[in-house]
């Protein structure tokens, strides 16, 4: 009997030496490891030889007027103005998967338009370079086809995929039809970077600070709505 | 070091992988760090969100159930359980056949690939090859016992 609780006991003992002390060690480096990873990427600032982004500093004061671009007809009873980034994934998923209805919908059959104002966010590089894309499209009236270029390729010609967008939208243009040498060289000129900073001043007294914004009379709705969404909110200020 | 103490420590990175996306997902983080691939365009793509969660938020419940299960495994009481083994391989093959689908989507849906989705599949893969190995082991009859 007395034997056998000595067994016990030595038994015991072996399993607790047998206690697999690095096995805690090992875990306690990963976990460290990774926390101070974690708290390194979350807390880092863009290294000094990135390529930095261009953040657009407009002083609203001396900011020319803003000009959008109208979509629908002048006179339509509900005017929708869109704050968006042609970088930013959710005004893409806006302008691919909710605009064609409310272009078959709201615009077409003349409850509503609506008008596109740039906002390239700081942190999207080749956003701009898109807004002054598009803003030369508009010279020969093709802003709209442009714009569903852009935000039906953002994959292919964000910040992450390329550091050079041009030859992408060169590509836009002669798909949509534009005189291409005049969009190259208007394109090449910034010739449109007053607009693009002027409705981007327009958005910064408006207090926007997310994309896609959108207002409907004075109501500002900070998310990419959806067609209902934006459906019931027309009606209602169809009424009033 | 056992091979549940693998799946241990993989586990545990794969929070801090998860915990990352998750945190990008939720606005903490601004930008994701990624030096390969198109990290923004997949986690923001409809398909970053299932079952009206975060993906990343799904994965960060699925590496710390696995890490509490792996490290309970590796407690003495539970070091020879064929139990334990099942249990992780099971686990381990749900992340498996989830992240298989989610890498899939990438390559042939949203055609863009996240190196941090792609580190997360490596981590679930590895863990469930290895928590095969010990479930084959322990149907072997081996028993795997720690040399420290």
């Amino acid at each position: 009997m007395a034997a056998n609780s000595k067994d016990r006991r030595q038994n015991v003992v072996r399993s607790a030496s047998s206690r697999p002390k690095g096995t805690y060690i090992a875990l306690i480096v990963v976990a460290v490891v990774g926390a101070s990873l974690l708290a390194y990427a979350a807390t880092r600032k863009p290294e000094a030889g990135a390529i930095a982004p261009t953040p657009i500093t407009v002083d609203p004061a001396t900011a020319g007027p803003p000009q959008g671009y109208l979509n629908g007809k002048p006179d339509a009873p509900v005017k929708i103005v869109e704050f968006a980034d042609f970088e930013c994934p959710a005004c893409g998923r806006f302008a691919t998967i909710t605009e064609p209805d409310v272009q078959k919908r709201l615009i077409d059959t003349g409850l509503a338009n609506l008008t596109y104002y740039d906002f390239p966010l700081p942190q999207h590089r080749n956003s701009q370079p898109a807004s002054n894309a598009a803003a030369c499209a508009d010279d020969e009236g093709k802003f709209w086809p442009m714009h569903d270029q852009l935000f039906g390729h953002q994959d292919e010609w964000n910040t992450e995929a390329t550091d050079d967008p041009k030859p992408f939208f060169m590509k836009y243009a002669s798909s949509i039809g534009l005189n291409t040498a005049k969009f190259e060289s208007c394109y090449n000129a910034r010739t449109h970077q007053k607009r693009i900073e002027a409705n981007f001043a327009e958005g910064e007294r408006r207090k926007v600070n997310s994309t896609p914004t959108f207002y409907i009379g004075d109501v500002a709705y900070r998310t990419a709505l959806s067609y209902d969404e934006l459906k019931a909110i027309v009606d209602s200020a169809a009424k009033k | 070091m056992t091979k549940r103490t693998i799946v241990a420590a993989l586990a545990l990175a794969g929070i801090f992988v998860a915990l990352y996306l998750l945190l990008y997902k939720i606005g903490v983080v601004g930008n994701l760090s990624c030096s390969i691939g198109s990290c923004e365009t997949v986690n923001t793509s409809k398909w970053a969100v299932f079952l009206g969660a975060p993906v990343a938020g799904w994965g960060v419940g699925f590496y710390v159930s696995l890490f509490v299960v792996a490290l309970v495994s590796i407690q003495d009481r539970y070091a020879d359980s064929l139990a334990m083994s099942k249990i992780l391989a099971l686990i381990t093959g749900i992340g498996f056949v989830f992240s298989a689908w989610l890498t899939s989507l990438e390559l042939f849906v949203i055609h863009a690939i996240c190196q941090w989705c792609v580190i997360s599949a490596i981590i679930v893969t590895v863990t469930f090859v290895v928590s095969l190995m010990d479930l084959s082991a322990r149907r072997d009859g081996a028993i795997e016992r720690s040399s420290d």
